[in-house]
């Protein structure tokens, strides 16, 4: 198991840039997820 | 015309009240009863514990809101449920005891129709010796106040290590059975940003103290995680967190004693042991509030009512893990003897722990109980007020709205360090938060498309963009129930 993270890796957590799409992304992927909305989970 | 009373206004409390007064015709009254005369957005007390955030950012008084929107509100604690009226009041009520200055200690019946009871969970820092905030160098972040103090004495310590003094500092779980593993966690890397920040991260040697089993249980038993284009655990994703930033770990621990700067644990092994400290940041147990319920007669029925927690609609027959399923968690957090009580949030009895329990040899129970975090909390009092509001409007019609932890996601986002350029988050989501091991039996009960980790700047750009858009939503601002729970 990797137990740091890579230079890269860190380079992508860090880069403002590259952070800013992410943050798109990860605010679109979370909307998707509370909007796939909830429900029951028995039969009726 | 119908009365809502709505017992707390936290997250679950105020998400109710404020649907129901959007949604109810001015002929209804929703009332509101709880302590405190602020809301807090609690999520961002960790800031306010590393002196980022002034605790004025984070809350805001609650009665002219309520008074501009027309909810009543009533700065009392309840102390009884009385869900069948008495000899005297033909109706279900609550007493309640004022806690405002000018009434101070004043009972009051409060007849209602329906009863939210969303009062979250006591802080139960007695459960463990010793544990109390500002007491034997242990804090706390559960409460803005809280989170003020415990920034105090880390300022004061920081001051200390600048002059040359060497420090242990330990931070997570201060009872074998707490919760809210997530907020000690973001805590924990908080504060080591905060360290390197004032040039003092050599002195400090900092100690992660959880009843976890393994790190990243979160009291969601663990989660396999797309991260990076792979698929890994919980577990792993936060040892390579805590590994890169030198943060030592202690799990399986039973905290169940605290004295000056020694914390007294025992281990899923059986081993008693010792941990010390300068400052520590333990969460205590969470507990219900002891509340008591009476019949029309004045006879003692609280076990129709709570269990500690509320009891709703939630199969808690007990059964070992192995047949632990979905079903058994509430839809409609409706209780069972009552059908016109509802318990939303924290406030609801679980039918048990989503993580595995486990035993130490000399019978200490040692494991995180269920987290319900703010998503959850939300979306529970949001559907709770939709069922209150089909009831009013049809007494006879069946409840349509429905949210089991088993069947909805959730999204932590976890601050990692504050800086609009140095900060870090790290974004987890699940779904469902209670793993359903029958629809996802080869990813731990999870969806993986939709049970994601990722780390880095965005992530705290979106805990602040949350930060902000929360507070929005709670003032109740322009368009405010266009931003999901
Ligand atoms: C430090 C910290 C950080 C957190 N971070 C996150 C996060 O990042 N994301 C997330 O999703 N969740 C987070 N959580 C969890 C989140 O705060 C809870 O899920 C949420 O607050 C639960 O809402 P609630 O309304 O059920 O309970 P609470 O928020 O506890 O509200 C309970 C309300 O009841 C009132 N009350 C208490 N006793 C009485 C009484 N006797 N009568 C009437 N009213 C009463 C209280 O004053 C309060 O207003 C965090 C929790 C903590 C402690």
């Amino acid at each position: 198991m990797q137990t740091k993270f890579s230079r890269t890796q860190k380079f992508f957590m860090m880069n403002p840039f590259i952070q800013f799409v992410r943050f798109i992304i990860l605010s679109i992927k979370i909307l998707i997820i509370v909007a796939g909305g909830h429900g029951g989970t028995r039969r009726v | 015309m119908s009365k809502v009373v709505v017992l707390g206004a936290g997250i679950s409390g105020h998400v109710a009240a404020s649907h129901l007064r959007r949604k109810l015709g001015k002929n209804h009254e929703v009332l509101v009863v709880s302590p405190n005369s602020n809301y807090q957005w609690v999520p961002s007390n960790i800031w306010v514990g590393i002196g980022r955030m002034k605790s004025s950012s984070v809350l805001f008084p609650l009665k002219p809101l309520y008074q501009r929107k027309n909810i009543g509100y009533l700065q009392s604690k309840v102390i009884q449920f009385h869900p069948e009226g008495d000899l005297e009041i033909n109706k279900p009520f609550v007493l309640v005891e004022s806690v405002e200055e000018s009434s101070k200690g004043k009972l009051e019946k409060i007849t209602y129709d329906y009863l939210i009871n969303a009062t979250g969970p006591k802080l139960n820092f007695e459960a463990t010796e010793g544990l109390y905030p500002g007491k034997n160098k242990t804090f706390s972040v559960c409460t803005y106040n809280h989170a003020d103090h415990a920034w105090e004495n880390l300022l004061k310590l920081i001051g200390e290590m600048k002059n040359g003094k060497n420090v242990s500092i330990l931070i997570g779980t201060g009872h074998s059975k707490a919760t809210c593993q997530g907020a000690a966690f973001e805590y924990i890397l908080n504060v080591e940003q905060e360290l390197r920040r004032h040039k003092v991260r050599d002195k400090a040697t900092i100690t992660w103290i959880s009843n976890e089993n393994e790190l990243g249980d979160f009291g969601m038993d663990g989660m396999l995680l797309s991260y990076g284009g792979k698929q890994i655990r919980s577990s792993e994703m936060v040892e390579m967190v805590f590994s890169e930033r030198s943060i030592k770990w202690i799990v399986g621990a039973g905290v169940y004693k605290i004295e000056d700067g020694v914390a007294y644990y025992e281990n899923l092994a059986g081993e008693y042991k010792t941990e010390f400290f300068d400052f520590a940041m333990l969460i205590p147990s969470f507990s219900g509030h002891g509340f008591k319920a009476y019949n029309k007669l004045n006879i003692e029925i609280t076990e129709q009512l709570f269990n500690g927690f509320m009891l709703v609609d939630a199969d808690y027959t007990s059964k070992p893990y192995e047949q632990w399923k979905v079903t058994d968690w509430p839809e409609t957090y409706q209780n069972p003897n009552f059908s016109n009580i509802f318990a939303p949030g924290i406030a609801f009895a679980p039918p048990h722990s989503i993580s595995k329990p486990r035993i130490s040899p000399n019978g200490r129970e040692i494991f995180p109980t269920p987290p319900r975090t703010g998503m959850p909390s939300g979306i529970s009092a949001k559907l709770v007020a939709d069922n209150i509001i089909d009831l009013i409007n049809d007494p006879k019609t069946t409840l349509k709205h429905k949210g089991s932890l088993g069947n909805m996601g959730a999204a932590c986002i976890a601050s990692a360090g504050y800086g609009l350029m140095e900060g870090s988050g790290i974004s987890i989501t699940t779904f469902p938060i209670v793993p359903d091991f029958e629809k996802y039996p080869t990813t731990h009960g999870r969806s993986i498309k939709k049970t994601f980790g990722e780390i880095g700047l965005a992530g705290h750009w979106l805990k602040l963009a949350l930060h902000h858009a929360f507070l929005y939503k709670a003032k109740m601002r322009p368009f405010w129930w266009l931003i999901p729970e």
